[in-house]
């Protein structure tokens, strides 16, 4: 019987390959190629989330009055390192006001302009340059967020973190205290706690 | 490189008969983060930012019987292979055969071969057409690489074909991006050992890689006098994973591949040898919020010798598009079509075999569903079809319809109408025993497809923040279920046919519940009865009860505990309910893990599972070779740099 001299092993016979198979290799390769350049970038709907959440770190966080030149001045955000909000982060606060402070958004260059902002958002390129980014800011009501495992473990105050397909975020409370932020228990009932503990009256 | 961009876009384009390339995306984030903003916090916490399933949505808001668990909850548990994995859902029946032998099913009909779940592993199908089952022996992972695991109950047909009649199990790995840097780990017990490394980087900005390879020795397992029982086994795997995202990932090219080779004891035979590879490609792109073109091939190769019985090698490809689109504001539609062939040559033993014993086969589908929105997004109405080409029995046609309702920012009702058809494998037309005339058993000339009608109803709370239950209901209703026959006259041979009706009905409870910041528990109980019976004049030499081989009732109970920032305690609690036509008796067993982080690149751990009795069956009839599954402990570290 044919059947029994096909052995296992031998290499199947290329005049086997049928035309659909050879379509499939082709097809397997184009896949790979490089696809076009889309027209237009949109951000992820990761970072229009990370956006939102943004915009509801600056709704429960209360800054000591000292933050702000006065009663108007904007509360604003600063990004360091990638930030690949596209415009989600400027549609998230676009017309809104916190009490009577308009919410701005700037692009920094440098560590040296993140001491006006309240807000920084540390993007995964910083990930080298946490301890400069901790000690520049330490004292200062700048509320941290980052966007990378162990940034709030080594002493930022916020940071994202991705469990399974949600968007998660853990706080640093001990962070928050030393530089005189008040997180509502909004933030810190639905946040995983790092850092060394609090007591519940030190704030 | 822009000759090389242009030129594979017009061969892409040209692949998919589209000018897929020409498309324009849409407008910008603005109404997608209104919609954000209007969430609670809590809210905002559980939207998905992707997902695999055919509509991107929030779990909560899924018209089906869908349960989660993430490659964090799966670390937590301690499991080493896919099925423990899988115990983890409580929408799922796992019973350990024997050391590498499982069976695995979704609402009843559980055997050693289940034939009526889709299996999926990054969109890779796992069961094998020879007869519809997955060999879990042989799928394998690096673990901590899971993203996710997700299981349907229930039919999901219309969306991802024949054989998701009774569930569907989606497993997931994360993008190379998020496995950057090295990881080695390694675990040593009672009755495995396993090893690993694996290593990711970055190539270009947005190119990310990762490379793995895990090598798993296994202990036999022992029958309930004692003794061992020579199905001790090993298994070696290497892969890798290659993601690219163009821009702000308009675009995500995915590929990747495996190769294992594993060595599997038998007691009355010499060892089964298995091996395989596969490699696969995926483009998909985003035009907007609702609005994605997915691409998929690939190629799957497996070759397995058992000694006393047969020898297969076995060739897969596989092609899969699909589209979403949104029509007007309120429509929603997703289209696709899949196309596959195979290539399978079985060497058959003188006691069977599977005739003709070379066969290259093809299969097609096209799917449509529409969602529409109603009453300001309370309410909303999903309809599809999938028309499925099979080489047995032509056209089978796959309908479903769905509604979900939110009656409350925390509550859902959703319900669910749904056909959908077990296409026939080869064991159901080609089997023949002995393998040469006369024949006691001649195939099944005549076996057409298993037909399911499904009826779902299911309800969502979340009655506080943290706190999530859900409840599914089904009344299935089989039709033309797998019999064998008798021959018209003595001395004939019995053929394969559908002389068999079933029903089951039952519900599925979960809830998920965060105690406190650090203490989550998670639960699951199912109450179920699975019945069949043979057709009027139906004449079933196989017992009619041995297609129920389910218990009636399961429970899990997960609890993940963080002792300290560092030292967590995770137990997992299951009871199984006792399979009447086996005999297998009813068990709890317990497994319990410590975990504790001495820094933040190493990880030690200890899993104890199955502490509760010595050793105890799960599965298969009781007879004294019944494989019994023994009580285990581990020690692992996991060392990332």
């Amino acid at each position: 019987m044919a059947v029994l001299n096909y052995t296992p092993g031998r290499a199947a016979d290329p005049r086997r390959l049928s035309v659909k198979w050879a379509a499939g290799f082709w097809l397997l390769l184009a896949l790979v190629c490089p696809p076009p350049l889309p027209a237009q970038e949109s951000s992820t709907k990761e970072y229009q989330i990370k956006a939102v959440f943004l915009f509801n770190f600056i709704q429960f966080t209360a800054w000591p009055d000292t933050a702000f030149p006065d009663a108007t001045a904007p509360i604003r955000i600063g990004l360091l390192g990638t930030a690949p909000f596209g415009d989600a982060l400027q549609a998230a606060v676009q017309g809104e006001k916190i009490g009577s402070r308009p919410v701005t958004i700037e692009r920094l260059a440098g560590l040296q302009e993140a001491a006006g902002c309240h807000l920084v958002f540390v993007g995964k390129s910083e990930a080298n340059d946490i301890p400069a980014i901790i000690s520049a800011l330490a004292g200062r009501p700048v509320l941290t967020v980052g966007d990378m495992p162990d940034f709030a473990r080594r002493g930022g105050m916020i940071n994202f973190y991705l469990d399974g397909q949600k968007v998660r975020f853990e706080i640093n409370r001990a962070a928050t205290l030393r530089s005189n932020l008040r997180l509502g228990s909004q933030l810190l009932g639905l946040a995983r706690l790092v850092g060394p503990q609090v007591s519940a009256g030190e704030d | 490189m822009a000759w090389l961009r242009d030129g594979c876009a017009v061969l892409v384009a040209a692949a998919l008969g589209t000018t897929a390339a020409a498309a324009v995306p849409t407008a910008g984030a603005a109404s997608e983060i209104a919609g954000y903003k209007k969430l609670s916090l809590a809210q905002l916490m559980e939207v998905e930012v992707t997902s695999v399933s055919r509509r991107p949505e929030a779990l909560a808001d899924a018209a089906s019987a869908v349960q989660v668990v993430t490659g964090e909850d799966i670390r937590r548990a301690g499991a080493q292979s896919l099925p423990e994995a899988l115990r983890l859902l409580s929408n799922l029946e796992v019973a350990q055969i024997d050391s590498r032998q499982w069976a695995i099913a979704s609402r009843g009909f559980n055997n050693t071969s289940t034939n009526k779940l889709l299996v999926q592993l990054d969109g890779r199908t796992l069961y094998t057409p020879l007869f519809a089952g997955v060999f879990w022996d042989v799928q394998d992972t690096l673990m901590e690489d899971i993203d996710r695991v997700e299981a349907i109950s229930g039919p999901g047909a219309t969306q991802w074909g024949s054989n998701a009649v009774n569930g569907v199990i989606n497993i997931t790995t994360k993008n190379a991006r998020d496995t950057q840097g090295g990881l080695l780990t390694g675990s040593a017990g009672t009755v495995r050992a396993v090893a690993a490394a694996r290593y990711g980087g970055t190539i270009a900005p947005g190119v990310y890689y990762r490379v793995y390879g895990k090598h798993t020795e296994r202990d036999s397992s022992v029958t309930a006098a004692g003794p061992e029982t020579g199905d001790a086994w090993r298994m070696s795997q290497g892969g890798f994973r290659l993601d690219w995202e163009r821009g702000a990932t308009n675009d995500h090219v995915t590929f990747q591949g495996d190769a294992y080779q594993g060595t599997f004891g038998q007691s009355a035979n010499r060892d089964v040898e298995a091996e395989g590879a596969n490699l696969l490609a995926r483009w998909g792109r985003t035009f907007g919020p609702k609005s994605t073109l997915t691409v998929q091939a690939y190629f799957d190769y497996t070759h397995r010798i058992i000694p006393g019985s047969i020898a297969e090698r076995l060739g897969i490809f596989d092609l899969d598009i699909q589209h979403r689109l949104p029509v007007g504001d309120r429509y929603d539609l997703v289209w696709g079509g899949s196309f596959r062939t195979m290539d399978d040559r079985v060497i058959n033993p003188a006691t069977l075999a599977f005739l003709p014993p070379h066969v290259e086969r093809d299969w097609y589908s096209v799917f449509v569903q529409g969602e529409r929105a109603l009453l300001e997004d309370r309410l909303r109405l999903t309809a599809g079809v999938k028309m499925e080409h099979n080489p047995y029995t032509g056209a089978e046609w796959q309908p479903n319809v769905r509604a979900m309702w939110k009656m409350s920012d925390r509550q859902r009702l959703w319900g669910a109408v749904s056909r959908a058809m077990r296409t026939p494998s080869r064991i159901d037309r080609e089997l023949f025993a002995p393998a040469a005339p006369p024949f006691a058993i001649a195939g099944g000339p005549n076996f057409k497809s298993e037909e399911l009608l499904a009826y779902e109803i299911g309800y969502r709370i979340e009655p506080r923040a943290g706190l999530a239950l859900s409840l599914a209901t089904f009344y299935h209703k089989y039709d033309d279920l797998r019999s064998l026959e008798p021959g018209p006259v003595p001395g004939a041979p019995s053929m394969i046919a559908n002389g068999i009706i079933g029903k089951s009905y039952g519900a599925e409870l979960s809830a998920e519940y965060r105690v406190r910041s650090g203490w989550r528990l998670r639960m699951g109980y199912t109450e179920m009865r699975v019945s069949s019976v043979t057709k009027p004049g139906g004449l079933d030499r196989t017992s009619t009860r041995s297609q129920v081989l389910d218990p009636d009732r399961m429970a899990l109970l997960n609890s993940q505990f963080d002792l300290s920032e560092r030292v967590s305690a995770d137990l997992t609690a299951r009871y199984m309910g006792r399979i009447a036509n086996q005999n297998v008796p009813a068990y709890a067993e317990l497994d319990v893990r410590f975990g504790w982080r001495p820094t933040e690149a190493l990880e030690l751990s200890v899993t104890g599972r199955n502490l509760l009795d010595a050793q105890h069956a799960e599965f298969g009839a009781a007879l004294p070779t019944r494989r019994e599954i023994e009580r285990s402990v581990n020690a692992s570290f996991t060392w990332r740099y």
